[in-house]
């Protein structure tokens, strides 16, 4: 476990090399907000942040799953992040439960999206819409509280432009597909490592290629996945809740 | 313009085609006894001049379903239809086959009640295998869009595209045949347990996983033999009013033989059995 935190952090820290970093001791300018911002960012992007997404086994093939989520799932994260308020994310929640017609993909959407807005809500302060907004969405009993419009909604309402929150959906994705294949013992530690670096480059291609679309652009690319994904019910060990 | 359009109505108590209008490159041919004469079914088989379509053709066209109808469209061309209370529509064509760099791109929405009965079967093929080709087109994107009272119910969009990073041949590994079966509306419970049941079946036997508690696997040793015929099973909708069965397979035949397996119980509302 330490040695894949550690890997994470040069991970996330690779991310961010564009943003300038300057802590400005004594005063609370803007330059100090921006250190802020970054280390709500790592945070977000942590492995600890206990959302649950260890336990989502997504499928064991990185690449192929590089390709699913940028053409069905950045989509929602774009346009959420683009106008992070209550009735837009409403609005992709319903869209993205009729466009997750996997039902094992659907769940673990909605169970890893539950936990996002549980914990950002309470840790993300700074933000008290976020509070006001998941206890009115549990109130209303129709939203299903779907990951990748939470995760363009906190971004959003944390700062974090487009590009970065779209590319960083990506990486958190990656990363526990890698992690359930290191739970399963398909690869160990070091290699799970080697593999997250590896797989970059294709996550970086499809993050390109699908970055900036409105959700009505979501479209599913790998479904041969889709079907073995599917299957995964049926699966005799299982290790993971979806 | 659109290309077609047709309009099925209740009339003295059965399914009656009440307007039917097609123009170049569509033909619709609506025969006036197919199966028995006690099923109340109107059967479309859409045509295109030349058995095809070929670079530049565009095809629209519009349905309509009246309540307590039932029409059977054969054909992948349609786009808008619209089915009323306690009617149902099945949409079973064969599978579209692109050829080496095709573009293809189709759309279908369907605009339905709660009560109202929906099978789509939307399915390709890799190519004309005779002649080598497989996955060699360059675009297929087919979308299936669903709305019951206005909300969106299930909207797939199945985009497949040679790119630069992995080949769609790449991505498809040894299946040659993907396909997608909807079963939607509470009239058509049973063929969805069934299908249900039949598909976890075959898959349980297929992907039996042994124990891994004894160490690491790699790829090349893994006991998971590739199955030829893979299906996975899912509801959708307010109490899962839906079922989507997605299909990736080795042989076509295979494909027409659980079509045909599955879809045998409808024979009683469409008065023949699909894809025989």
């Amino acid at each position: 476990m330490c040695i894949s935190l550690f890997f994470v952090h040069a991970r996330v820290l690779a991310f961010f090399t564009e943003v300038p970093m300057e802590i400005n001791k004594g005063s609370h300018g803007p330059a100090s907000t921006n250190a802020l911002l970054q280390w709500n960012q790592w945070q977000l992007l942590d492995s600890i942040l206990p959302t649950g997404g260890f336990a989502h086994s997504c499928g064991l093939e990185a690449a192929f799953q590089a390709h699913m989520i940028s053409g069905l799932l950045l989509p929602f994260v774009y346009s959420s992040n683009m106008s992070p308020n209550l009735e837009t994310w409403h609005k992709l929640d319903r869209m993205l439960d009729a466009t997750l017609t996997n039902e094992v993909a659907r769940k673990a959407s909605i169970a890893q999206g539950s936990a996002l807005m549980r914990v950002s809500a309470t840790v993300f302060s700074e933000v008290p819409s976020l509070k006001m907004m998941r206890s009115n969405s549990l109130g209303s009993g129709t939203v299903a509280f779907h990951h990748a419009p939470i995760f363009g909604l906190v971004c959003g309402l944390l700062g974090l432009d487009a590009g970065i929150s779209q590319r960083a959906y990506m990486f958190i994705t990656m990363r526990d597909v890698i992690s359930a294949a290191t739970r399963l013992n398909l690869i160990g530690p070091l290699g799970a490592a080697k593999l997250q670096h590896d797989i970059a480059i294709a996550a970086e291609d499809m993050s390109k290629k699908w970055m900036n679309r409105t959700f009505e652009e979501a479209c599913q690319t790998a479904p041969l996945l889709d079907t073995v994904q599917g299957c995964h019910a049926y699966l005799f060990s299982r290790l993971f809740c979806s | 313009m659109e290309t077609g359009f047709v309009a099925v109505e209740k009339i003295g108590g059965r399914s009656t085609v009440t307007r039917c209008f097609s123009k170049y490159p569509l033909k619709f041919i609506i025969p006036r006894k197919v199966g028995s004469s006690i099923t109340d079914a109107v059967w479309i088989y859409s045509l295109t001049y030349g058995g095809g379509i070929v670079s530049g053709d565009s095809i629209s066209c519009g349905f309509t379903i009246g309540d307590g109808c039932t029409t059977v469209l054969t054909t992948q061309a349609s786009t808008k239809a619209r089915i009323g209370s306690n009617a149902l529509l099945a949409v079973i064509p064969d599978p579209v086959t692109c050829f080496s760099t095709a573009r293809y791109s189709q759309k279908q929405v369907f605009r339905v009640f709660s009560d109202s009965c929906l099978v789509i079967v939307d399915w390709i093929t890799s190519g004309r295998h005779a002649t080598g080709e497989k996955w060699d087109f360059e675009l297929y994107k087919s979308s299936n869009h669903i709305y019951l009272d206005d909300q969106p119910l299930f909207l797939d969009t199945v985009l497949l595209e040679q790119g630069s990073v992995s080949s769609i041949a790449e991505r498809m590994k040894d299946y040659q045949v993907i396909a997608m079966l909807v079963l939607l509306g509470p009239a058509l419970k049973h063929i969805q347990n069934q299908v249900q049941e039949d598909v976890k079946r075959m898959m349980s036997e297929q992907l039996r996983v042994p124990s891994t508690a004894t160490g690491r696997h790699r790829s090349s040793d893994h006991h998971l033999i590739k199955p030829t015929f893979i299906a996975s099973c899912s509801p959708f909708g307010p109490k899962g009013i839906g079922v989507v069965v997605r299909i990736a397979a080795t042989t076509t035949e295979s494909v027409y033989s659980f079509l045909r397996h599955q879809l045998a119980g409808m024979e009683p509302l469409l008065g023949v059995p699909p894809y025989c």
